[in-house]
């Protein structure tokens, strides 16, 4: 099946572009009204609307509030929308202006900063001003990031709109930290591809009818899922100025060349293969990035150039079939046309950039989103519990005026991983083979994975039906779901065999990673291959290193309890039902143990745990790991310490060769 | 000393660039170099071109375009 390539190309005329002030006033008095900046802005943004039409690819213009007191930015809009099919929406970016200023006495920009009573004001202020100018209201908006509040109130008050931008994937701490601590879009742990968001939290997708915002989200730009995820996010995305700013571009024979650009939109193209045919990619620069005056290093020559380029690749592929250009509010129809809440995202993403071999994989569901890293033998490096459909206001009012980030358990980059500096651990989800005195973390066998997508069976090798629902009419209304019910199917990441070599023995492990459809479960199963020596004792460490967060810096881990439960009839109920659910002391027998998280550094082990698990009450979730196969399988909990403050739910059992050992990690919500 | 002005671009400090740091630099006219006020690092345009060469070592397949036999996996 050939993979159907859909791109979002959106430009907006923001008539006092982000940075623009700032750099091209520099050593001038602030005077966001002058009539030079507002000339060069509306120029770059005729300059990127021609270079799209001249190559064959049709826009959705976002106007902003300043360009909505603009007479020719609102004529262009018009004409463009009747001459080439660009959708006239509208951005809650740009609303810098003279007019902004003196009505909303702040200089804050970011609509998802405001507080609630200022967001609703300005939405209502924008929208009508928006219906004043052109007549009817939009069907597609967005900004860097849209609050759920947010979402829902625009929602409600202006049903038209389908299709908002509303993240900037792992725009976070990293960005921040690049901009100087200057910068305040902390929006990490989101999607990286089109969702749609769930009413209570934005990053987290609806998993059915009920839990849909009535949106289709995509995030703020295509972004590398490598290079953004250990660097800055703003210099590895489908967006040629990014580019530039990485500095991954080079000269030679007197030409500027920039394939990194291409690779990363054919790598985009390629992620069909792992989404029953469906790439998206999405294209927005503001005019900011194309400055008169040049941006960072590179002369306006070069920026142009490199626009240029961009807008021709994307054409030359529609020119040979390859791409399909639709506005934001013909893709959301198209996502509904084609997706269901549970099919997951995934990505099997490879580094385009620097001449290594690392693979990482990347899983996004209505449940949860996951980082595997095949350098680190399918180690989850970065794990944030969706199940939980955190509440998380965001803007002046709110415990989180800045931060919009879905709190992690596992973060590899801000909480150490598997490396840690002489003492602690850092969060990570591995395994260890000890043999006598010997210990091999999988996390140092680096391996490749294929991805497969297969239809589950239940234990009886019965296909497992999931309901589906038909989620909206062509025209983007809600309707009720017309129940139904598909193959279930499961993703799965088969990893190639990695070889452990101890003193005195070698052994071929292989392990499969497993993503049930619907299920908010992770099965791990290890398969030992083959041993030198069958006979040898080899002992497996399933384990889980995790706290919570969504910053570089340490929570308070006092809102945690672990237990680690002994076997028990009503418990197995629960297990044989498929779920593990309303664990409390009172279902726990008398082989179970529990800690209250006091960093006191305690340790439980329980021989034949039906489940160890951790309730993480500040982010409303419980994560419970089982674990069966080989023999003498032990559950245990371990806390942590005020220089580690992560706590611990691992497995061990005794293995043979032949033997697999399996673990399943589950995610749910307790309030 | 007269204050540090803007330069002929906008030129970000290479050494800051290596450690994911933008920081714009500011220009020293008298001396015909730039300067970074966050750490040590001066130079005139011609050393932070060739810094910037220098930074971009990490980038090993910068010029490589792969294929889309190549991408998939």
């Amino acid at each position: 099946m050939k993979n159907r390539f859909i791109v979002n190309i959106i430009h907006r005329p923001e008539m006092v572009p982000e940075y623009a002030e700032k750099v091209t006033g520099q050593g001038k008095a602030e005077d966001i009204g002058r009539k030079a900046l507002l000339t060069e802005s509306l120029d770059i943004f005729k300059t990127q609307q021609r270079l799209a039409h001249e190559n064959g690819l049709k826009t959705t213009i976002q106007m902003t509030y300043a360009s909505l007191f603009n007479d020719e930015a609102v004529a262009i809009a018009k004409e463009h929308h009747e001459k080439y099919g660009d959708e006239i929406a509208l951005t809650l970016l740009g609303l810098p202006c003279k007019e902004f200023r003196e009505k909303y006495k702040t200089k804050d920009f970011c609509i998802w900063m405001f507080s609630m009573e200022d967001k609703i004001s300005i939405v209502n202020d924008v929208f009508e001003k928006f219906h004043e100018r052109f007549g009817f209201y939009p069907e597609s908006t967005g900004s860097y990031y849209m609050d759920a509040e947010l979402t829902n109130y625009i929602k409600e008050t202006y049903p038209s709109v389908k299709c908002a931008v509303a993240t900037c994937w792992e725009e976070g701490p990293k960005a921040y930290h690049t901009c100087n601590n200057s910068w305040y879009t902390l929006m990490d742990g989101g999607p990286w591809a089109p969702w749609i968001p769930s009413k209570v939290n934005t990053h987290a997708p609806a998993a059915n009818e009920a839990e849909d915002s009535g949106i289709v989200a995509i995030p703020h730009l295509s972004r590398d899922l490598l290079a953004c995820y250990d660097g800055n996010g703003s210099n590895f995305g489908t967006h040629p100025q990014n580019v530039l700013r990485g500095m991954s571009y080079y000269k030679e024979d007197g030409e500027y060349k920039y394939p990194y650009f291409y690779n990363l939109v054919d790598q985009y193209r390629v992620l069909g293969d792992y989404n029953n045919g469906i790439a998206y990619n999405m294209m927005f620069v503001g005019p900011g990035w194309m400055n008169k005056m040049g941006r960072w290093e590179a002369p306006y020559e070069l920026l142009y150039q490199s626009y240029s380029d961009g807008m021709k690749y994307y054409g030359d592929l529609k020119k040979q079939g390859e791409l399909e250009d639709l506005t934001m509010a013909e893709w959301a129809d198209f996502y509904r046309e084609h997706k269901n809440y549970t099919e997951p995202e995934c990505a099997l993403w490879k580094d385009i950039l620097y001449g290594s071999d690392k693979q990482l994989f990347w899983y996004n569901d209505p449940f949860m989103r996951v980082c595997v890293n095949m350098e680190q033998g399918g180690a989850i490096v970065d794990l944030r519990p969706y199940a939980a459909k955190l509440e998380w206001p965001v803007g002046i009012g709110t415990p989180h005026v800045q931060d919009c980030s879905y709190p992690f358990l596992i973060q590899e980059k801000y909480r150490a991983g598997y490396f840690t500096h002489y003492a602690g651990e850092g969060t990570v989800r591995s395994a260890k083979l000890i043999h006598g005195s010997e210990e091999v973390d999988l996390c140092l066998c680096r391996t490749k994975a294929k991805f497969s997508e297969e239809v589950m069976k239940d234990e009886k090798g019965r296909t497992v039906e999931l309901a589906k629902c038909d989620m909206n009419d062509k025209k983007g209304k809600l309707v009720l779901p017309k129940t139904k019910t598909s193959a279930g199917k499961i993703r799965k990441l088969t990893l190639e065999p990695v070889d452990i070599e101890f003193s005195d023995l070698k052994v071929k492990l292989q392990t499969e990673i497993i993503f049930g459809e619907g299920s908010s479960d992770i099965r791990i199963k290890r398969n030992i291959l083959e041993m030198s020596d069958p006979k040898a004792e080899l002992k497996i460490n399933e384990y889980m290193v995790a706290c919570y967060g969504t910053t570089e810096y340490p929570e308070d881990m006092t809102c945690v309890t672990l237990r680690a439960m002994g076997a028990l009839d009503s418990y197995e109920k629960g297990l044989e039902s498929g779920r593990i659910t309303g664990i409390d002391g009172g279902n726990m027998s008398s082989a179970s143990r529990s800690i209250d998280y006091a960093y006191k550094c305690r340790e439980e082990y329980v021989p034949d745990a039906s489940a160890v698990n951790a309730s993480i009450r500040a982010i409303k979730t419980l994560v419970t790991m089982t674990g069966e196969g080989g023999k003498n399988n032990v559950g245990y909990i371990k806390e942590g310490y005020a220089f580690s403050p992560m706590f611990t739910l691992g497995y061990t059992a005794e293995l043979s060769a032949g033997d697999t050992y399996t673990t399943t990690l589950a995610l749910e919500r307790e309030d | 000393m007269a204050q540090l002005g803007k330069g002929r671009l906008n030129y970000r400090c290479p050494s800051c660039f290596m450690r994911d740091l933008d920081i714009d630099m500011f220009y020293d006219k008298e001396k015909d170099e730039y300067c970074c006020i966050r750490c040590q690092y001066r130079g005139n345009e011609e050393d932070v071109l060739a810094k910037n060469e220098m930074a971009r070592f990490r980038y090993k397949s910068m010029k490589k375009r792969f294929t889309m036999e190549e991408l998939r996996q």
